[in-house]
């Protein structure tokens, strides 16, 4: 084959223009490029090296616990170094890694040229690399996060750790959590309603669908962190004891906050993970997955349970029975799923004509380590065995089994696997298995035995040991495979970057894939297809081998870019039928101007100068209004709006395009986060030892009133989108105007009756609560009216009216929502006190 | 230890249990696989268990992957590989962990119950009280009044109920050769029901991850048979201590006893109780063994063998006088 590959053989008249449009910049200018295919692979370059700090640390960790009483480093650097090694591994290497390896695939999986919010994808990746900047700062200036990745308070609060090492932690994955939520919004959207014409769901290639379930994990899973994270920065920062027993709050609120989060993060590692095997084991088998249904099923239940088995890593904690053998149950109730999976795989292997391959090597270690690791998983969900093994070794081993088994080895696969698509070359044979077997059998050396060592009762996180107690020979013989295991890192790391100069070069579809991400050419360019081929199956490249030369000699659809728009199709989420052309945004710099800048508000929070923080808040809030300005209508949005006759409208002249489906979901982990909020409330009223003492003193008037004035304000703006979308744009600007006027008097009431109730957050969790709870309100009822202003000046620009009706549709929801929060936020902060003291 | 005789005798075909000779078997001070109470014996074997039956799950999937991997497959029609398909997922995505998640659960939760602080009839389990604190063990005899510290002095044989409490950081009680482990969360009292069935010492360890000193924050059990240990208590709780005479008296009660108390000597309650001093096991929650001249050495260094403990460098105190007091301390012995 020649060094490009079919896809960019120069059959195709327009790849010049396709190259002007999406083309990506060089120099300082590429910090502007918003291309999915650059930012996954930033994504995964950057998890990579923080990978390698985490996996430093670790050898640090072996080196001191190797034998007993040595002091290779002292308690506080040790305690920093286990708790930034779990930091990093899973906020800054394990998601980031998966999110960046769906975000390279998943457009290229489901048909489609880029992801549907380029530009957020871009800020994701920003914020994320500041974030981890910021976090692995801390480890230089002996500042390290010292109170364990779970932050458990009141051990991480500022009375037992003064200085800014929890700060790090809590501002540090806030702010990369920044990423992790956009990335989520933005693939949940992408999959719903960019797919290839005729991609129906159940067309899908199965990496969509575990793609699908982990985003929406993350976005409702990663908001009750953020909200704890918000809620203990201000316990230290502000003095407000949301967790301080003394005062009304409660440190085991903390736990079900994290764990709230902290277990469905496993299953968004895992998902991914399994979303791999799921499309390599085909491949290698030469058939369709056995039990496609089956499988999409399974990941779908394995999401909706994870929320539900938290408290299973509280069960030490002294919570009632019932709940904990509930909990117990539904622990192992995963396991079916995931059983599921595992027997649709061998089936797959069993039914399929198996070949040896290097990713398949990978595979064959995944399952044996994965299965192991489950298994223990079954063992720790019995709640008698828990409360021994809880917090030792044993867990270590399990957790390491499950996590390294269930997401390392698969990623390994698929890097393997998709490796000509970043190179263009084949992966070689030996090194890379050499580079697996170290791995692996390190990997079982360390983690095997520290099984027992757990069982001869060494706990978790104690920076030494004295000989005679058993430990001594267990823990050596885990440091030695620590370091056979780094070796194996080192040679995988050696094989990688050799590759890139020795591979072979890669033939099209050089596994015989069935898959769309294998008709591009290798590497891929920017914008994936010359382009775009209706779907008529599941498995496009082995029903139609000649697929790449027919997209490349620009055969199908979308085969123009001379307008200068870059577009993709926007299609219905179930049936995969065209409605839309969506126009994506091009390359810009405000993604990195407002990680930046929020970048600024981190460490100016850190350094405690709070006024820099303020103006570093008001300067992202402008860049990113800034960003949302060049949207729509605007001509930097879409340069020019004609289209061929007969052709789909553009998004931004329809009323329903992937921004209002955006809005959805980010309202969605909105709502998870108010959710959270509400469970503290609740938690603290009825389950909290101290019990809530305070009383509701927000006066009821003015939050009736608001309400009244909200409904009012979201049935006025729902009848102007009525006529707007019938074509009727007569009066627009002074409508909604006026709704924002009446939305701004709501806030006003909100404001007079927090300002009106002398809460003192300092004194009562109570109060700290309330006041948190009402602010809440009032910055999104102030955030929907600045966006409503903001639309009926572009009204009255003519960037909105009957021709571009899209926007006011996007910020509709954003009103509804807040009418939602305020209406069940009265009822939960003022009605259910006053049921709860008269009972 | 007579446990590990018991355990040698299961079968060695686990993968886990396959280092059992390397490793000299089960015992140890704090292993969970060598326990001395019905709590943690009901463990032991719920272990063993599942050990072996997770193990054979485990031998058959990778088993069957290999085999999946080997064979040459033969042709089948498409009805055929329905037919194998189903089999595979309903047999081994649905009955092998349904059955398995449901004999786990009606063998394990009873030993739950029977670890739980429930009711009992007849006479009831002994009350004593602990408190966590960075990073010792406070321990309390409400029905005599006695308090000591990093060890717990308890009767063989019948059930004890221990109050947990914390007065800072959350701490987690745990002694794995009698029983499960359970948290001690400031604002909040947890009850944890241990029992020993022979006269002995075991050792427990904070296993909530609890700051700088997590690691020396152990505490050692004493059990002792029913008669020893009302001998035990009857001794501390008449105990009196006569106060050191001098200058190093006059030391120890300005600087030492206004954190520290002594019988009869001072009151100071922010410290651990120093009146039986002489007789703990270890000093500093398991920084040194107690032995003739811990004490002094302890006094001298112990901002350096427990780095960030909460008592202050006291360098004012001349070398003498420390001495004087570590000799005092160590004849503090019930």
């Amino acid at each position: 084959m020649t060094e490009r590959q079919a896809g960019a053989t120069p059959d195709n008249p327009q790849e010049d223009q396709f190259d002007a449009v999406w083309g990506n910049p060089r120099g300082w200018r590429a910090l502007t490029i918003v291309n999915h295919t650059t930012i996954g692979l930033r994504f995964m370059i950057t998890g990579l090296v923080f990978f390698l700090i985490g996996g430093l640390l670790a050898m640090l960790i072996r080196t001191q616990l190797a034998l007993p009483g040595q002091e290779v480093v002292g308690p506080d650097l040790y305690n920093q170094a286990f708790t930034m090694h779990g930091t990093l591994m899973m906020f800054l290497f394990a998601v980031p890694m998966m999110e960046g390896l769906a975000v390279y695939l998943i457009p290229k999986m489901i048909g489609a040229r880029d992801l549907v919010f380029p530009r957020l994808s871009s800020l994701g990746y920003w914020c994320y690399l500041f974030g981890g900047i910021i976090l692995c700062s801390s480890l230089f200036l002996d500042l390290a996060p010292k109170a364990g990745w779970f932050m458990y308070t009141p051990l991480s609060s500022a009375a037992h750790t003064p200085g800014a090492h929890s700060d790090f932690w809590l501002l540090g994955i806030t702010f990369v959590e920044i990423s992790a939520v956009s990335a989520g919004v933005e693939l949940v959207v992408s999959i719903l309603r960019s797919r290839a014409p005729g991609m129906a769901l159940n067309r899908m290639p199965i990496y969509g669908w575990y793609i699908l379930v982990m985003a929406m994990m993350i976005v409702v899973g990663f908001p009750p962190l953020i909200l704890g994270s918000i809620l203990l920065e201000l316990e230290r920062a502000a003095g407000m004891p949301f967790f301080d027993p003394s005062r009304g709050g409660d440190p085991v609120l903390w736990q079900h906050l994290f764990w709230l989060f902290g277990h469905p993060e496993v299953y968004i590692i895992f998902l991914p993970a399994a979303g791999i095997v799921s499309t390599l084991l085909p491949v290698f088998c030469g058939r369709p997955l056995v039990g496609y249904r089956w499988v999409v099923l399974g990941v779908i239940s394995t999401g909706f349970i994870s929320f539900g088995l938290w408290v299973h890593h509280m069960f030490t904690v002294g919570i009632p029975q019932l709940a904990q053998a509930f909990f117990s149950a539904a622990s192992m109730l995963v396991a079916i799923p995931t059983a599921v999976q595992v027997f649709s795989w061998l089936a797959t292997l069993w039914l399929g004509k198996p070949r040896y391959s290097l990713p398949m090597l990978w595979l064959v270690g995944f399952l044996l380590v994965f299965v192991c690791g489950g298994l223990t998983g079954v063992m720790l969900a019995l709640v008698p065995f828990d409360w021994q093994v809880h917090d030792t070794h044993f867990v270590v081993a399990h957790m390491h089994y499950v996590l390294v088994g269930g997401m390392f080895f698969p990623l390994m696969a698929g890097l393997y696997y998709w490796m000509p698509h970043f190179s263009g070359r084949m992966p070689s044979e030996r090194l890379g298995r050499w580079g697996f077997w170290l791995f692996f059998a390190g990997f079982n050396i360390t983690f095997l035995i520290m099984h027992w060592t757990g069982l001869l009762g060494m706990p978790r996180r104690i920076y030494t040991y004295e000989t005679g107690l058993g430990w001594d020979l267990p823990n050596l013989i885990s440091s030695v495979g620590s370091f056979i295991m780094a070796i194996g890192v080192a040679t995988l790391l050696l094989d990688f970057v050799l590759h890139f100069r020795f591979g072979r070069r890669a033939a099209q579809n050089p596994w015989q894939a069935d898959t769309l991400e294998w008709a591009t050419s290798l590497p891929p360019s920017p914008y994936n297809f010359a382009s775009l081929p209706r779907i008529e199956d599941r498995h496009p490249l082995w029903t139609r081998p000649d697929l790449p030369q027919s997209i490349a000699r620009g055969e199908h659809s979308l085969a123009t870019a001379d307008h200068g728009r870059r577009e993709t199709w926007g299609t219905d989420a179930l049936t995969g039928r065209p409605s839309e052309i969506i126009h994506l945004p091009g390359n810009s710099l405000l993604p990195f101007i407002a990680a930046l800048c929020i970048g600024v508000v981190c460490i100016s929070l850190l350094a405690k100068g709070y006024w820099i923080a303020l103006i570093a808040t008001v300067a992202s809030i402008g860049v990113l209004l800034r960003w949302s300005w060049e949207n729509g209508a605007h001509p930097a949005a879409a340069p020019d709006a004609r289209t061929q006759p007969g052709d789909l409208p553009l998004h931004s002249r329809t009323c329903d395009g992937p921004g209002r489906w955006g809005m959805g979901v980010t309202l969605l982990a909105n709502g998870s986060l108010y959710l959270s909020m509400l469970f503290g409330w609740f938690y603290l009223w009825t389950v909290a030892p101290g019990g809530m003492t305070g009383e509701a003193r927000l006066q009821h008037w003015p939050l009736l009133l608001g309400i009244g004035l909200l409904s009012a304000a979201v049935l006025w703006l729902r009848r102007c989108l009525k006529r707007l979308r019938a074509g009727d744009d007569a009066q627009l600007a002074g409508n909604l105007t006026a709704v924002t006027g009446l939305g701004l008097a709501q806030s006003a009431l909100l404001l007079w009756a927090l300002l009106d109730a002398g809460l003192a957050p300092r004194a009562s969790a109570h109060d700290a609560l309330l006041m948190f709870a009402v602010i809440y309100l009032l910055v999104h009822c102030v955030l929907g009216c600045a966006l409503l202003a903001l639309q009926s000046w572009r009204v009255r620009l003519g960037l909105v009216n009957a021709e571009c009706p899209y926007e006011p549709f996007v910020v509709a929801p954003l009103w509804q929502y807040n009418l939602g929060v305020l209406a069940s936020g009265y009822v939960a902060l003022l009605l259910f006190p006053l049921s709860w003291s008269a009972s | 230890m007579n446990g590990a005789r018991g355990c040698r005798r299961l079968p060695t075909l686990t993968a886990a249990a396959l280092t059992v000779p390397l490793l000299g078997g089960c015992s140890g001070p704090l292993s969970i696989l060598d326990p001395a109470g019905p709590m943690a014996q009901g463990v032991a074997w719920l272990w063993w268990l599942m050990a072996i039956f997770f193990s054979l799950v485990l031998l058959a999937v990778g088993a069957l992957w290999i085999h999946a991997l080997r064979r040459t497959p033969r042709e089948v029609t498409v009805v055929e590989a329905r037919r194998i398909e189903k089999c595979w997922l309903i047999g081994g995505g649905l009955i092998l962990p349904g059955v398995s998640i449901l004999a786990l659960l009606l063998l394990g939760t009873p030993v739950g119950q029977r670890m739980l602080p429930l009711p009992v009839e007849g006479e009831q389990p002994l009350r004593i009280d602990i408190t966590a604190h960075q990073w010792w063990w406070e321990v309390r005899y409400p029905d005599s009044g006695v308090v000591t510290a990093n060890q717990l002095h308890i009767p063989a044989g019948r059930p004890v109920d221990l109050h947990l409490g914390s007065a800072d950081v959350i701490h987690s009680f745990w002694v794995p050769r009698l029983g499960g482990k359970l948290d001690m969360i400031p604002g909040r009292t947890n009850v944890l029901r241990l029992q020993a069935d022979q006269p002995g010492t075991y050792r427990g360890q904070c296993a909530e991850f609890c700051g700088t000193q997590h690691t020396h924050m152990q505490i050692v059990v004493i059990a002792h048979a029913e008669a020893d240990y009302q001998a035990w208590v009857e001794e501390r709780a008449k105990r009196r201590v006569t106060p050191l005479a001098g200058a190093a008296g006059e030391i120890f009660a300005t600087h030492c006893g206004t954190c520290h108390r002594v019988a009869g000597v001072s009151d100071g309650a922010r410290a651990p109780d120093l009146s039986d001093i002489g007789s703990r096991p270890t000093l500093g929650a398991g920084v040194l063994r107690n032995e003739p001249g811990a004490i002094a050495r302890w006094l001298h260094e112990h901002r350096r063998l427990k780095q960030g403990n909460g008592m202050p460098a006291h360098d004012d105190i001349d070398d003498n006088q420390l001495d004087a007091i570590a000799e005092w301390l160590e004849t503090l012995a019930p």
